[in-house]
């Protein structure tokens, strides 16, 4: 097992610069996701940790040895593709066996090990097929078989679980968490999936555009982003956003957005003024529905209802401000009917409009 | 209905004919005499002979005789000559020019041209380099103590020397046909294999070769049929001789035909060359169906 360490590091390719400076630490035996948009600069931070990209500047240590200009397999880690990766003329076995070849094992401990990393990965009925007789799912498995058998450690994963169908996903996923609750090994797993990165996780890294926005735990990221991108990227469906101006009312400073308003909580009133605009973020699942003429409750008019079994998501509107509602399905209003709307006030956000940081 | 019906199959078949026409009359129809011909005895010569038939005597001529066996051992040692080397110089260049290095496209571009060129200019520009006192072969080989070798006038060189001239014009056909699918392999187990830390030759073996395979097939096959009918550079070059040392298959029906005006005879040889190529062509296609098969099970 070992750490990772990325200082100041950076991605050039010629003049234009893809990754700026990302400073990240990754601790012995941790699970850390590194999410974000397509092309936010995750697989190319991947890329670099694996050697297959050099590193235009900066630094890289995987335990505690700087890796920048050593070559891939000389980095004791073990890549998982998007597409396998797997050769397609070799049996399951085979394309084990030729990942342990530079090792020069003896011939009882290749076996081992392949009898080893089948068992856990529930491979030993497919050892001889080749990859074209494998579904998606037990490709994968293979793939991740054949890094598991090199002992890496640190474990590299791009996106393994994009090729998959919904239901295998979350299959395959359980498999990686159950693999890493096992081996206890460093694993690096890049994907665009929140969800992968929420139920994976120790730690998740949220890119974009080159930069670190936010790295915290799945809790950390989900309850206090620290910018607009981190708050609507993090959580399905993605978090309502309220333009809001201060403004000083007789009872102390209130945020406004015609027809409602929220007061400030009093962390905030020193750093704010009136006239300031500010972002209000309020997450589906904190909006619910009030009795009638509750304080603090707006009224608002259901626009659709969208039924999910458990749940059901309302979009509504107050105004021309449109916002959805995640609600218990049994307590599901009809569309075109309006509505009290009730904001948790715990659940309440507050960005800077301008930076869009969190204040 | 069935009028509109008779009618568009009608203006369909008015579409259809002049190709009809043109295949009957370039291809079918010469093949059909040629059978018809193989069959009789047929004097050039003496035109207005009747032809008679003759039965498999023609056959049993050309398969009893020592020229033609000299001539289909001759065809399939250039074959194997040939094909052997173009094959891996071929993939050898096509390794090289697929590398990601500035001006590959250029070099691969202008490595086609010999391909380009027709088979009889190829024989006149080896005619010029091969040729015994004003050659520029031998002058080069001369500058480093070398010769004079007789090329084409020597009968334990001029198979070689032919061969040397068909490398020269068609290993580019393997180059193109193996850089094409060298570019079509999916880039990540090769990303796989380094970080595994493969060694290159591993690669190479395990990996690239493998795969290459039914594509290296496919090829040797389209050339195998090529090279069974070499004519043009040979009848440049030396003509079958010198002796008949390379007189490969072609040759021999032609000087049946055109030199001995044996029609009968040089037609019969047609048709067992053709058997030949179509019990090849089996062969490979066989062999080609294996290899996909490995790959895809």
């Amino acid at each position: 097992m070992s750490s990772v360490t990325l200082r100041n590091v950076v991605k050039r390719y010629g003049q234009l610069e893809v990754v700026h400076g990302i400073n990240l630490e990754i601790d012995e035996g941790a699970f850390v996701v590194l999410l974000g948009p397509s092309g936010c600069g995750k697989t190319t931070t991947l890329r670099m940790v694996a050697g297959l990209e050099s590193i235009s500047d900066g630094q890289l240590e995987i335990a505690s040895r700087v890796v920048n200009d050593v070559a891939p397999k000389d980095r004791q880690i073990a890549m998982v593709f998007q597409n396998y990766a797997l050769y397609p003329h070799m049996t399951v076995r085979q394309n084990m066996e030729f990942a342990l070849k530079p090792q020069k094992l003896a011939d009882g401990e290749v076996d081992r090990r392949i009898t080893e990393a089948s068992r856990i990965l529930g491979l030993e009925p497919l050892l001889a097929r080749k990859p074209a007789q494998l579904s998606g799912g037990q490709r994968q498995r293979v793939a991740m078989a054949r890094a598991m058998v090199r002992t890496p450690k640190v474990f590299l994963f791009d996106e393994p679980l994009s090729n998959l169908d919904a239901k295998l996903r979350t299959q395959v996923r359980l498999e990686i968490a159950k693999l890493h609750k096992r081996l206890g090994t460093t694993v690096l797993y890049v994907t665009h999936d929140q969800i992968e990165a929420m139920t994976l996780a120790d730690k998740i890294v949220i890119m974009k555009d080159g930069h670190i926005e936010q790295v915290g735990s799945p809790e950390e990221v989900f309850a206090s982003p620290k910018n607009l991108f981190v708050a609507t990227f993090i959580g399905s469906p993605s978090m309502n956003l309220f333009q809001m101006t201060v403004e000083q009312a007789e009872l102390g400073l209130l945020l406004t957005s015609q027809p409602f308003s929220v007061p400030v909580p009093s962390p905030l009133l020193s750093k704010l003024s009136p006239g300031r605009q500010v972002t209000l973020g309020v997450r589906p699942s904190d909006i619910r529905i009030a009795a009638k003429g509750e304080p603090g409750s707006f009224e608002a008019r259901v626009d659709v209802v969208e039924y999910l079994g458990i749940e059901a998501l309302l979009n509504l509107r107050i105004g021309s401000q449109e916002f959805i509602a995640q609600v218990a399905a049994a307590e599901r209003p009809v569309p075109d009917q309006d509505v009290s709307v009730f904001f948790n006030p715990a659940g309440l956000h507050f960005f800077d409009s301008q930076s869009g940081q969190a204040l | 209905m069935n009028h509109t019906v008779s009618r568009d199959r009608r203006i369909a078949l008015v579409f259809l004919l002049p190709a009809v026409v043109i295949l009957f009359v370039t291809t079918i129809y010469p093949m059909l005499y040629a059978l018809w011909l193989s069959f009789r005895s047929y004097d050039l010569s003496k035109p207005f002979i009747p032809r008679v038939f003759v039965g498999v005597a023609n056959y049993v001529e050309v398969l009893s005789s020592q020229a033609f066996l000299h001539a289909l051992l001759t065809t399939f040692k250039l074959m194997a000559m040939t094909l052997s080397v173009q094959v891996v110089l071929g993939v050898g260049i096509a390794l090289l020019v697929t590398q990601k290095l500035p001006g590959m496209a250029v070099v691969r571009t202008l490595l086609l041209i010999p391909m380009m060129i027709s088979p009889v200019i190829v024989g006149l520009v080896w005619l010029f380099l091969y040729f015994p006192e004003l050659g520029y072969l031998n002058y080069f080989l001369s500058l480093v103590g070398i010769g004079p070798v007789a090329w084409i006038t020597s009968t334990g060189w001029a198979l070689t020397a032919i061969a040397i001239a068909d490398i020269w014009q068609w290993t580019p056909f393997f180059m193109m046909g193996t850089a094409a699918a060298l570019q079509s392999l999916s880039p990540e187990p090769y990303e796989a294999a380094r970080i595994d830390g493969n060694s290159r030759f591993d690669v190479f073996r395990y990996i690239t070769l493998p795969q290459l395979k039914p594509v290296i097939i496919s090829l040797l096959f389209l050339r195998a049929i090529d090279a069974f009918k070499i004519y043009d550079i040979i009848f440049v070059l030396t003509k079958g001789g010198p002796a008949d040392a390379t007189e490969v298959i072609s040759l021999y029906i032609y000087r049946q035909s055109f030199t001995f005006w044996r029609m009968g005879v040089g037609a019969a040889a047609s048709f067992v060359s053709l058997i030949i190529i179509t019990i090849l062509i089996t062969f490979f296609f066989k062999s080609l169906q294996r290899s996909q098969a490995a790959l895809a099970r």
